[in-house]
């Protein structure tokens, strides 16, 4: 019993490994430092995003806004930056990624809405709010950003993109988070079972508010990071991001009803995404069944969770 | 002749021995009492029975011919239903259609509404009960629920009726309504297969008794040649231990409210029919949980399923309200954890005793164990529990009880709620009684006995 389980929780791990060993005999470019680097990068901002969505969806939540939180905190970020300087242009990114959350904590927790009606709002309230405060156009729309936010999208550390050390620092802190601090089991409980939660004195409420408030700041500093990369805000930028980290969540074993997941499998879902739509580019496959591929993965995944807990 | 037989039946679950050759019937017109300690497989049987489950080995036969059901529904067209504990009926429909789900009669597309009702009525009138067939079942009793399945199973002519612990959240009176109800159904011939903790209630009703221990039918008795203490002994394969009578001197008030004050080693029983205000109470006094707790309050919930996180492990359940004391954002102690958990696991012989073993599986006894721990944890001074023993088995039943005056004695106040007199009776030094939700009666000790509590709730 105890070994299954064992097993079960390496699901992951094990389709990720099988999957970049079939890309890597399939096509003589996959495994090239170039094509790594590649899907390195592309998975940096993504895997911040999905990280906040791990929060949102151990305490039993869902959080479909964060595209479009990404998208705002890329153009606030950017139109604070030409202003006031880079450290003001990335707090506010973050800030303005924080405060969403912060108001799909409070419909979800004091309005009792249920919160895929209220990250549906939110998702397509922020998207309209991003093109109204950009005018529809690219952040800034002339001149360029500062050169060191700039830099930061390009160069690298110890041979890896910065960008790239955003999710490393972040999968390290927040999982410390989330395991070892009371507060993180507050959130594993409060989404096991809402009311034992409840009645053994955790303020759920705030629980899952505040797993809410980490989305949505996650999502600012993934926004931040785009906005480097794009070296503009893009009203357009972020979207789908949310179903592409439910998807990694779910890939990643976590129980869409909440209390069950770990951070780092997370990041694995996020790779096995970005290695799927990598490979399949690189085996010229047409976008349209690159789509209909990836559907059917996260409905395979979904049904495996379903399965898992029937046992 | 048998009208449900199983022969050798055999399962397992991993390396789990469920069942180990089990050979149990049920004939026409008798009732059949199934008992054991939570695990020893009567569930797992009743479940095979009901098409659920699937035996490894041995055989199942109704009126003689061998059946293998594949689902719930083959067993249910075959005659044989199942009543379990959490009642299957359909919030959103009346009356009349819960009884005909499944089978709602129709006219061409349309339900045809004349027949529906006429079908429901007749259903309900075997069971001589009077409901309104037009009532959303929303508005019905527990007591009223169950009589609709029951009549769900006659209108699907089932001549068997699986009744698993049917009286657990029953009131005395409904439970002696449900009693003529099994009365008329054997007289019309209906095997019926009854699975209950309750063994004053089984000594009344059965024509025979199976005790089952560790997988197997280890005894079998009809009517009038057992007593309680016999199948108590037989379940556990040895004799209980007399619960001692060690009355603290009660000291001073340490919760007060306007219906009634707690004191420092005393334990307080709350006496009341189902809807009379005690859960309610309880809850009153437990709001909100965070300051309760803080005001060293632990609070044991009437449905485990509440009180505990069941994916997650013994520790983690254990510790849920202690969080606080390791900082929300400082670096969790887990050794410190382990080793409260491991402790108390011991102290309150919690099996399997592993604190990484998650909480849902453990049986019904062990689970209100982990929440009576937890509060042991948090070292609370006041322990309120609403029905803390329903549902549990003997054995953890006289173990919680000793821990309930054990915490008693170690200085603590305890005020439980039960719908089970005796207990209520036995335990507390005082009886508060309420009656629609105020406090009618509050009762000594040494001046109660079962009658005059029964008196004051009614």
């Amino acid at each position: 019993m105890k070994r299954v389980d064992v097993l079960v929780g390496q699901i992951p791990l094990a389709t990720l490994l099988v999957l970049g060993a079939t890309m890597s005999v399939l096509s003589e470019h996959f495994l090239t430092p170039l094509n790594l680097s590649n899907v390195l990068v592309q998975s940096a901002v993504i895997s911040v995003v999905a990280m906040g969505m791990t929060f949102v969806i151990l305490a039993g939540g869902f959080d479909l806004s964060v595209g479009s939180t990404v998208a705002l905190a890329g153009c606030v970020a950017a139109a604070v930056m030409m202003q006031a300087g880079i450290v003001a242009g990335v707090g506010a990114g973050v800030a303005i990624g924080a405060l969403v959350g912060a108001l799909n904590g409070f419909v979800v927790t004091v309005l009792r809405v249920n919160p895929f009606i209220t990250t549906l709002g939110t998702m397509v309230l922020v998207r309209g709010a991003v093109f109204l405060f950009s005018d529809s156009q690219q952040v800034p729309i002339e001149g360029s950003l500062p050169q060191g936010f700039i830099d930061f999208g390009v160069e690298r550390f110890l041979g890896i993109h910065w960008l790239v050390w955003v999710p490393v620092v972040l999968l390290a802190a927040l999982s410390w988070v989330l395991g070892k601090t009371p507060y993180g089991r507050a959130v594993y409980a409060t989404g096991g079972n809402r009311e034992a939660a409840y009645l053994s004195g955790i303020r759920t409420g705030w629980i899952v508010a505040s797993t809410y408030v980490w989305s949505g700041a996650l999502a600012g500093v993934a926004g931040v990071m785009l906005a480097s990369r794009l070296q503009s805000g893009q009203p357009t930028a972020g979207e789908f991001y949310e179903l592409t980290a439910i998807a990694a969540v779910v890939l990643g074993g976590a129980a869409l009803h909440g209390g069950e997941g770990r951070l780092y499998k997370t990041v694995i879902g996020v790779f096995i995404m970005v290695v799927l739509g990598n490979g399949l580019n690189l085996l010229n496959v047409d976008s349209h069944w690159q789509r209909v591929a990836v559907g059917l993965v996260i409905i395979a995944a979904a049904a495996a969770d379903q399965l898992r807990h029937r046992r | 002749m048998a009208r449900i037989a199983a022969f050798g039946v055999g399962k397992r679950f991993g390396a789990t021995v469920a069942l180990d050759g089990v050979d149990f019937d049920v004939t026409a017109g008798e009732v059949h009492a199934l008992v054991g300690e939570n695990g020893a497989g009567k569930s797992t049987l009743i479940r095979i029975f009901g098409g659920v489950q699937r035996a490894d080995r041995g055989e199942i036969r109704v009126d003689g011919r061998l059946v293998h059901f594949r689902s719930p529904a083959a067993a249910f067209a075959a005659g044989i239903a199942t009543i379990q504990q959490e009642l299957r009926v359909v919030p959103a429909l009346s009356v009349a259609e819960n009884v005909m789900l499944g089978h709602l009669p129709s006219r061409g597309p349309a339900v045809d509404e004349r027949r529906l009702r006429q079908r429901a009525g007749e259903a309900l009138e075997r069971l001589r009960v009077a409901l309104d067939l037009d009532a959303p079942v929303t508005q019905l009793t527990f007591a009223e629920r169950q009589a609709v399945t029951i009549a769900r199973a006659l209108s699907r002519d089932a001549r068997v009726l699986i009744l698993d612990e049917p009286t657990a959240a029953l009131e005395e009176r409904e439970v002696e309504s449900l009693f003529q109800v099994i009365g008329r159904l054997r007289a019309e011939g209906v095997a019926i297969l009854y699975v209950s903790h309750r063994l004053e209630e089984i000594a009344r009703i059965a024509d025979r008794c199976s005790v089952m221990r560790d997988g197997r039918v280890v005894a079998e008795m009809r009517r009038g040649a057992f007593v309680v203490d016999d199948l108590v002994r037989h379940m556990l394969g040895r004799e209980l231990e007399p619960a001692s009578h060690a009355a603290a001197s009660p000291g001073e008030v340490v919760l007060r409210s306007p219906e009634l004050e707690l004191r420092r080693g005393a334990i307080t029983g709350l006496a009341g029919l189902l809807g009379s205000g005690t859960s309610s109470l309880l809850r009153r006094l437990f709001s909100p949980p965070a300051r309760a707790i803080r005001k060293g309050i632990g609070l044991v919930p009437g449905e485990r399923a509440a009180s505990l996180v069941q994916g997650h492990s013994v520790r983690d359940n254990i510790v849920l309200p202690s969080l606080r004391r390791f900082g929300w954002f400082a670096r969790m102690d887990d050794r410190a954890a382990d080793a409260v958990a491991r402790e108390l696991i011991a102290a309150l012989d919690i099996r399997p005793g592993d604190p990484n073993a998650p909480v849902g599986s453990l049986s019904g006894g062990n689970q209100q164990k982990v929440v009576l721990a937890r509060w042991l944890a948090a070292r609370v001074g006041v322990l309120l529990m609403d029905e803390p023993t329903q549902g549990i088995d003997v054995a953890a039943k006289a173990q919680i009880h000793r821990l309930m005056r054990e915490f008693a004695a170690g200085g603590g106040a305890v005020l439980f709620a039960s719908s089970e007199l005796r207990e209520l009776v036995e335990l507390s030094e005082r009886i508060v009684a309420m009656r629609r939700g105020h406090v009618a009666a509050t009762l000594e000790r040494g001046r109660c006995g079962e009658r005059e509590v029964r008196e004051a709730i009614a």
